[in-house]
């Protein structure tokens, strides 16, 4: 099952998620000033928000990953060495 | 001194020596530290100048001379584990802007044609001879960790040293500057791209809604977001975000503009320009790494030439 979060602390209400979500998965919480999921069930994993957002607070767990073939191998393999 | 603390060198190569103060500012944690960890070798602290056997190796700097890199390659021989810690080790820095720039030039600059000295000699060979370009230290050496940030904040530094002793996954995340940033983030009407040196941006709204360029939003937090918090724009001295880094049609430039043009009213072209006018400035942390450089849609020498033309 697809899961989304987004990082409450770093979401500071830019509401660009809500803009460039295809299947409207967010919502903005007017109370908090910060966008909340709210159907994550209309998600289809294509991770347009997680790049758009400019915290890169928005996470998306147990999803089929589309292996990009321009992305760089070299450097792709030393994420993991980052402290 | 114990037989089972761990070793640590440390060594610095063409930096400006901030990273060994970042050290220094772990405080009363630097007593916490030193109960499990020896310091054999720091350019600050020991006369050691050979290089000891040891489990950590610390290594700031890019390499910029011969010493650089005899020294980065000494390290590695001696050390089990090397960490490029901050900016300058990991993606060569701000000195990478000397590659916009000839050999000759730099050093015509710096020793003949100086605003602040009178000299007019070139150094002989006693010191160490400057290399064809600035690289980090990957390029040299194998690197086993990497700990960005200019410098990383102690709270880093505290995190990767305790959980590498501890043999513990370290506790950091790989969100970007804005996510440690305070001000509102908020959708404008502003039209023009502002310049910081002649208007001030208000304390409690976004850098980028109000048309001032931030680095925020692709620099990978390594420090806590103290300049947008305290009314200066983030310069990216970090480094770029594991997207910017990892995907060669990302790109600091694309990535801003982007984001500006939704927040406000600037065409995204308008911006993308202006960055590429600048770009010395805004690449300047990052301009050596491959990972950068080798961007097919990188032509940071060309925009550097046209605006230096003029």
């Amino acid at each position: 099952m697809l899961e989304m979060t987004i990082h409450e602390n770093s979401c500071r209400g830019c509401q660009l998620c809500l803009d460039v979500c295809p299947t409207d998965c967010f919502v903005f919480d007017e109370q908090t000033q910060k966008a909340r999921v709210a159907v994550v069930e209309n998600c289809i994993a294509c991770l347009s928000c997680a790049y758009i957002c400019p915290s890169m607070a928005i996470r998306h767990k147990d999803y089929h990953q589309v292996k990009n073939f321009y992305r760089n191998i070299e450097f792709s393999s030393r994420m993991e060495k980052f402290l | 001194m114990s037989g089972s603390k761990v070793r640590l060198n440390t060594e610095w190569l063409c930096d400006c020596g901030g990273c060994h103060v970042a050290i220094v500012d772990l405080h009363e944690k630097m007593l916490q530290v030193l109960q499990s960890v020896e310091i054999l070798k720091c350019p600050v602290l020991t006369d050691e100048k050979d290089y000891p056997e040891a489990d950590i190796g610390i290594v700031t700097g890019s390499v910029r001379t011969e010493h650089d890199r005899e020294a980065a390659i000494a390290m590695r021989q001696k050390c089990k584990t090397i960490i490029a810690f901050g900016t300058c080790a990991v993606y060569g820095g701000f000195h990478g802007a000397g590659l916009a720039h000839s050999r000759e030039e730099i050093m015509d600059h710096v020793y003949r044609h100086s605003p602040t000295t009178k000299t007019d000699t070139l150094p002989n060979n006693s010191i160490s001879a400057l290399g064809k370009m600035v690289t980090p230290i990957d390029e040299v050496i194998e690197v086993d960790l990497y700990l960005p940030g200019c410098p990383p904040h102690s709270h880093f530094i505290l995190e990767g040293l305790s959980s590498l002793i501890n043999r513990t996954a370290p506790r950091v995340h790989k969100e970007t500057v804005c996510a440690g940033c305070h001000r509102v983030m908020k959708k404008t009407a502003v039209t023009e791209i502002q310049d910081p040196t002649s208007s001030y941006a208000d304390g409690e709204t976004c850098f980028l809604s109000q048309g001032f360029i931030c680095q925020g939003s692709v620099t990978l937090d390594r420090c806590l977001a103290p300049c947008p918090n305290h009314g200066i724009a983030c310069s990216g001295c970090a480094g770029p975000t594991m997207q910017v880094l990892s995907e060669p049609t990302r790109d600091l430039r694309t990535e801003i503009s982007e984001r500006m043009s939704r927040l406000t009213k600037i065409p995204y072209e308008t911006i993308k320009t202006h960055l590429e006018k600048s770009a010395k400035t805004h690449y300047a942390y990052a301009m050596a790494t491959k990972m950068i450089g080798n961007k097919p849609t990188f032509l940071i020498r060309k925009w550097i030439a046209e605006r230096e033309a003029r």
